[in-house]
């Protein structure tokens, strides 16, 4: 399965990206490319040269917007000499032929989470990445959320002392019926491989490797197609016990954190900490970018900088810079083998071990 | 209200902090008279004993055996719950006992045996299905606020009480057998379902003591609803409140949350130590206190029962067996 590299010219090197703005060919314009594309367009220091979507009409209508050239052939564009970086926020099953494709052409790549649905599927996008010689930055964006960035500070303070139970919540409403490829398990690993693999990877970044999980949930249940719901208990090597929840069951977007330890107690929760909350009675739909928002109710928390657009600049940051991408592709790696990991426990109840290595203990 | 027949109780010890509550409710009903109070801790028994306008005696054995009670409530550290229910059986006298009932099954076992062979009734102190939030939690998901139940995560956090809750030849174990009960309870009695089998993770993380501080345990309940349960002694000392019992229910149409320490308000004293989370009405301890009352005046049946207490206890045994198999455990209910 290995991909020929052909003997093209090297990626963008840090001198060049340095000199002028760097180029980004969106892969996927449906809600998170469509983020980024937004974002970035707002942007001096980068700028979208291409839009890439199947489903053109999607792509010309963002391109009307923001500007860019369209097309449905995502080799097109990688091949294009006006390209750096590939932003490929595809269906994840579509990850590994997306970033192969990109790495084949010595693109930069930003690569939406999950890396991949499988464990191999990573493993071998790493590797090729690494043939190539790109960069691969895998978009685990609650890494640049500003509270979470907070926590990881207060936690290296020392100021909470040893830690015991954490539990980290984030619920959102069903989103099968929107995005009908999530109601498939198997292709999309479910609520596990879409929301909680934030608090797995958050928490991997927090305390470090996992030792062993154990988990419930609605994934495997025949429930799975309208509701999906899932409690892991996650062990770290160094004792933190976790609590992940990760709900596509609630009726609104909500997530919280609470970290126990020696020293006391921390709490932080997007609903209390909402600086800008909306009631309408009546009137048009109001989408305040980040946060929850319905006709009836909206809370917001306007931030200087969005995370989505935070985690690739500091990508950008990295490339001119010549340093490693701030969570790269083995780091988003070992965090979807702990979240297949859940899923594996759920389907046959029973923990999953993992080695220092981060990979699976077999059964 | 003037003609019912007066209950007569004595109290079997005030090492568990809820006797003082218990003894404030049963000092304000109607037709009680709390007559006596026993602790082998002559200091704390006095004071006690002048709080609520009672007489004091050491030792237990002396009081079980008066004809002037009907009952005894029982707070002793869990390890003399066996003794002490034991010795009031066989005296005739009916126990409302504090959770957790016993420290192993087979204590557990034999007080409710000795209750029954002595033909009297053997209550488990379990409030929480007496709060209010629960009762309508529970009429809730009666009555389809939520289509199907599908998935519970449950909490039951709190301060680390010290004291004779951290040695386990006095308490049998830590934050786990000292929270998981609560919720077991209530649960159990929501969905009139055992819990089938647990998987936990229990450790000392937070606190130098010889018990567990922290826990998790991940349980199926026989009707194949999922529950996590938080029972960690996660809360500072001078977090504004004690901790709390919540239970959200995850539903085919909805979600419902509960919380039994939501209702309170915020104080901060400028001449006080701290800031503080009061509750607004008590609920839970008077009902479950008046229910015991009412069933051995009446001599009616109790609302819950020393079995009620053997099955939470059972999970919580399970889950410490689980945790150092680091496997999940059937919870067998014989």
């Amino acid at each position: 399965m290995t991909t020929e590299i052909p003997s093209l010219g090297g990626p963008a090197t840090a001198e060049e990206l340095r000199s002028r703005p760097v180029r980004f060919a969106v892969v996927g314009t449906g809600g998170m490319g469509g983020t980024h594309a937004r974002n970035l367009a707002g942007c001096p220091e980068v700028e979208v040269t291409w839009l890439v979507d199947i489903d053109t009409d999607r792509a010309n209508k963002l391109a009307a917007d923001i500007g860019g050239r369209v097309t449905a052939d995502m080799e097109e564009a990688f091949a294009a000499d006006d390209v750096d970086i590939a932003l490929i926020a595809l269906p994840t099953g579509l990850h590994r032929m997306g970033v192969e494709a990109a790495a084949k052409h010595r693109k930069h790549i930003f690569c939406e989470k999950p890396i991949a649905r499988t464990n191999e599927d990573a493993q071998a996008m790493v590797r090729i990445c690494e043939e190539a010689g790109v960069s691969l930055m895998v978009g685990h964006v609650v890494r640049f959320i500003s509270e979470y960035m907070r926590i990881k500070e207060v936690l290296e303070a020392g100021t909470l002392g040893q830690i015991g139970m954490v539990r980290g919540s984030r619920v959102n409403p069903p989103v099968m019926e929107r995005s009908p490829w999530f109601a498939d398990v198997e292709k999309s690993g479910g609520v596990v491989l879409d929301l909680m693999i934030h608090e797995i990877d958050t928490f991997r970044w927090f305390f470090g490797e996992v030792e062993r999980v154990y988990a419930h949930g609605l994934s495997f249940t025949e429930w799975h197609t309208k509701r999906d719901h899932s409690v892991a208990s996650i062990r770290f090597r160094n004792g933190v016990i976790a609590h992940c929840e990760a709900s596509w069951a609630h009726s609104a977007f909500r997530t919280t954190i609470e970290i126990g330890g020696e020293y006391g107690l921390l709490r932080q929760g997007s609903f209390d900490s909402s600086s800008l909350r909306l009631e309408q009675t009546t009137g048009v739909e109001y989408d305040p970018g980040i946060g929850q928002s319905s006709k009836a109710f909206s809370y917001m928390r306007p931030t200087i900088e969005p995370p989505h657009l935070r985690e690739i600049l500091q990508f950008v940051e990295s490339l001119r810079a010549g340093t490693p991408p701030p969570v790269d592709g083995a780091e988003a790696a070992r965090t979807l083998a702990v979240a297949n990991g859940v899923l594996d426990s759920m389907r046959e109840n029973r923990p999953v071990f993992f080695n220092e290595d981060g990979t699976v203990v077999e059964p | 209200m003037e003609d019912q027949k007066t209950v007569r109780v004595a109290i079997l010890s005030f090492a568990h902090l809820h006797a003082y509550g218990y003894a404030a409710i049963l000092t304000g009903l109607p037709n009680v008279e709390v007559v006596v109070i026993a602790d082998d801790d002559a200091e704390r028994g006095q004071a006690a004993a002048a709080q609520f306008g009672t007489t004091w005696v050491s030792d237990y054995r002396d009081v079980v055996a008066r004809d002037d009670i009907d009952c005894v409530v029982i707070c002793s550290e869990n390890i003399h719950h066996k003794a002490l229910t034991i010795a009031a059986a066989e005296a005739g006298k009916h126990v409302l006992c504090e959770k957790p009932l016993a420290t192993t099954v087979e204590d557990a076992q034999a007080m409710i045996d000795a209750c029954k062979q002595h033909g009297v009734k053997l209550q488990t102190a379990f409030p929480v299905r007496f709060n209010a939030a629960i009762v309508a939690l529970r009429d809730a998901v009666r009555n389809g606020a939520i289509g199907e139940s599908l998935s519970i995560s449950a909490r039951n956090p709190g301060k680390c009480p010290g004291g004779w809750f951290v040695d386990p030849t006095l308490s049998g174990g830590g934050a786990v057998i000292d929270h998981t009960v609560h919720v077991v309870d209530a649960l159990r009695w929501i969905f009139d379902a055992e819990v089938a089998e647990v998987y936990a993770e229990i450790d000392t993380r937070t606190h130098d003591i010889p018990v567990d501080d922290t826990g998790l345990l991940m349980m199926k309940l026989s009707n194949g609803i999922p529950v996590s349960l938080d029972t960690s002694w996660s809360r500072p000392e001078n977090w504004p409140t004690w901790g709390k019992v919540s239970i959200d229910i995850i539903g085919e149409t909805g979600v419902l949350f509960a919380d039994t320490s939501a209702n309170s308000y915020e104080i901060a004293e400028s001449r006080g130590p701290s800031f503080s989370w009061l509750p607004i009405e008590a609920s839970g301890d008077p009902e479950m206190v008046t229910s015991f009352i009412d069933a051995v005046r009446n001599d009616t049946e109790l609302q819950v029962t020393g079995e009620d207490g053997l099955r939470a206890l059972q999970v919580a045994l399970c889950a410490y067996e689980s945790a150092s198999k680091r496997a999940p455990v059937p919870v067998v209910t014989g």
